[in-house]
């Protein structure tokens, strides 16, 4: 069963192309997003967040095509999103914060509260529920916004670079709560961090200059490191050199015999 | 003196003010406050014990978020939420408070409104009708956009009251005319401050949620007017006519403006959106006046704004407008789909 059906993607940025016909089929289960920077990976999570719009391409979240509005707003309700950076009003506690983005998000006002002590639970911020936004650290403020993307209990979870700004502990218990936010909902996770992958992914997509380089499991792309000859100190971290080296080989191939 | 024959403990009062004190203990205990003054002593100092204010509109937030279910509200936050809401209700009171002072946040302010009632809430407990009011509380609260949160307040505060000190502090003749030329221009800033990426800080993550897009930006477009049309109007009001058309002459004018900002903002954004009509009002109406005569520019202006506003033919035109401006907002509503990349 797939949760996000991508088909034909393609984005540009003025005149730079950004995702390139891309074609993706994800269903439950925790989706590493690999891939350099500049790769598609943020153009990627937010046409998938319905924040921006593809130039052209289908995008279908929970069997509803989004391009459609009178659909798009009942697949946003089950939807949860962590942008790589994003703001939040200087007077708000954390959780004012998240039941605002509750509040947002439609989510009936009778269990609200007890959903945003949940969330914030979650995330480990119980003990600061209370505490202004603006006084956390970088890396509690990237909790609460896990917090918020996850107070809806989302379908589908979009998460933008979560771990930057986390420490090693924090890190570990990410994963645990990515491992079981991953039984029910489909979670896409782009990162830099492979470990990251390794330890929680059980897919991984890896992109490369807007297009789909390598599609596999954490196993499989080990195992690439393995065979494969990458540059690396850990085997999945040489699988993903070794993945992007012949999908950059491959992509200079059809250019070359053209020319 | 009580004619009960109990009293509240220590850990009665604490878990009175902690707010875990099951409902129906909390009402007893409420009703025997009334009664005994020492009881009432000890709750206040044990709510004085908490962390306040955070910990306070945290409760009054919890409050207002638990809404749909009165049953459960606890009967502290309720106190302070009515004593919010009362400052809500009354807009002047609300601007009245945030003058004197730089510029504060609502809820800031609310938070202390709120603290400073604390103390006269444990002595004095709340009519079962207090649970009512905190339902009016939570929509103005959350659906306050960047705008009423931010500078857009002050600068309001700062139009309607630099007015009146022009008219009575300056003896400037003709303030009601130069308030009636900016008032307009108040709601469309108020709007390109409400919306998008560059006014309003969680933009990103509120665009992919239900609310995201237009809703939104009506929702806070609400807001925005329910501030600017009563005090500007309000202050006109207060102003001598000198002249010039009735302090309310602008209303019609300013959701003209609002609404062809709107519409216009779905496909060039807030900030352009608002830059034509309110520039295009500014350049229509008061600097010709301004700029023309030099004699006599403040009669130039009244006789223009006079022409614009004046007379049922005007405010006919104005209305047609904004009727016409609705109108293709609702036909170009899908102008606000997602934004391109």
């Amino acid at each position: 069963m797939s949760t996000i059906r991508v088909t034909g993607l393609h984005v540009r940025h003025r005149r730079t192309v950004a995702l390139d016909s891309v074609d993706l089929d994800l269903g439950p289960g925790v989706h590493g997003l690999l891939g350099p920077n500049g790769a598609g990976k943020t153009s990627l999570i937010r046409v998938l967040a319905t924040v921006a719009a593809p130039n052209g391409g289908r995008v279908e979240l929970l069997g509803d095509d989004v391009a459609d509005h009178r659909r798009r707003a009942a697949v946003r309700r089950r939807l949860g999103y962590l942008p790589q950076e994003f703001g939040f009003y200087p007077g708000f506690t954390v959780r004012e914060f998240v039941a605002y983005m509750a509040w947002l998000k439609e989510m009936p006002a009778a269990g609200t509260p007890a959903a945003v002590e949940r969330a914030v639970a979650r995330v480990g911020l119980a003990d600061r529920i209370d505490t202004k936004v603006k006084t956390l650290s970088g890396g509690m403020v990237r909790r609460v916004g896990i917090a918020q993307a996850i107070v809806n209990d989302p379908q589908v979870l979009l998460l933008d670079e979560p771990t930057a700004g986390l420490d090693p502990e924090q890190r570990m218990e990410f994963r645990a709560l990515l491992r079981e936010l991953g039984t029910s909902s489909t979670v896409v996770v782009s990162t830099h961090l492979v470990e990251d992958v390794a330890a929680a992914c059980t897919e991984v997509t890896l992109v490369e200059s807007g297009r789909i380089a390598y599609r596999g499991t954490p196993a499989s792309l080990t195992e690439l490191g393995a065979s494969a000859d990458g540059v690396g100190d850990h085997p999945i971290e040489r699988g993903y050199t070794a993945a992007l080296r012949a999908h950059r080989a491959s992509a200079a191939t059809p250019e070359g015999a053209a020319r | 003196m009580s004619t009960d024959h109990w009293h509240a403990s220590d850990d009665l009062a604490a878990r009175y003010a902690d707010g875990t004190l099951p409902e129906a203990d909390a009402w007893s205990l409420e009703r025997h406050l009334e009664r005994c003054g020492g009881c009432a002593q000890r709750v206040s100092a044990a709510v004085r014990q908490l962390p306040a204010p955070a910990l306070v509109l945290a409760e009054v937030r919890e409050a207002v978020l638990a809404q749909a279910v009165p049953s459960e509200v606890r009967e502290p936050s309720t106190v302070l939420a009515e004593a919010v809401a009362s400052e809500v209700r009354e807009p002047s009171t609300m601007l009245a408070e945030a003058v004197p002072s730089e510029v504060r946040e609502p809820s800031t302010m609310l938070a202390e409104a709120a603290a400073s009632e604390v103390r006269e809430a444990s002595t004095a407990p709340p009519a079962p009708r207090a649970r009512l009011w905190s339902s009016f509380l939570a929509r103005p609260l959350w659906a306050a956009g960047p705008a009423v949160r931010g500078a857009w307040l002050p600068a309001v505060l700062l139009v309607a009251l630099g007015a009146l000190a022009l008219a009575y502090g300056a003896g400037v003749d003709g303030a009601r005319p130069l308030l009636l030329a900016a008032a307009p221009v108040v709601p469309v800033l108020g709007v390109a401050l409400s919306y998008g990426p560059h006014a309003d800080p969680l933009h990103e993550i509120a665009a992919a949620t239900p609310s995201g897009g237009l809703r939104l930006l009506l929702t806070r477009t609400v807001a925005v007017l329910a501030v600017s049309l009563p005090s500007l109007t309000l202050a006109g009001l207060l102003l001598p006519a000198s002249g010039a058309p009735g302090a309310a002459a602008w209303l019609l004018p300013g959701l003209a403006l609002t609404l062809a900002t709107l519409t216009l903002a779905g496909y060039v954004g807030c900030r352009a959106a608002a830059a034509v009509t309110g520039g295009g009002w500014l350049c229509a109406v008061p600097v010709p006046a301004l700029a023309s005569s030099a004699d006599a520019p403040l009669t130039r202006l009244t006789e223009q704004l006079s022409l614009v506003l004046d007379g049922p033919l005007a405010q006919g035109a104005w209305a047609t407008a904004a009727v016409l401006c609705a109108a293709a907002l609702a036909a170009g509503r899908s102008a606000y789909r997602m934004e391109r990349p």
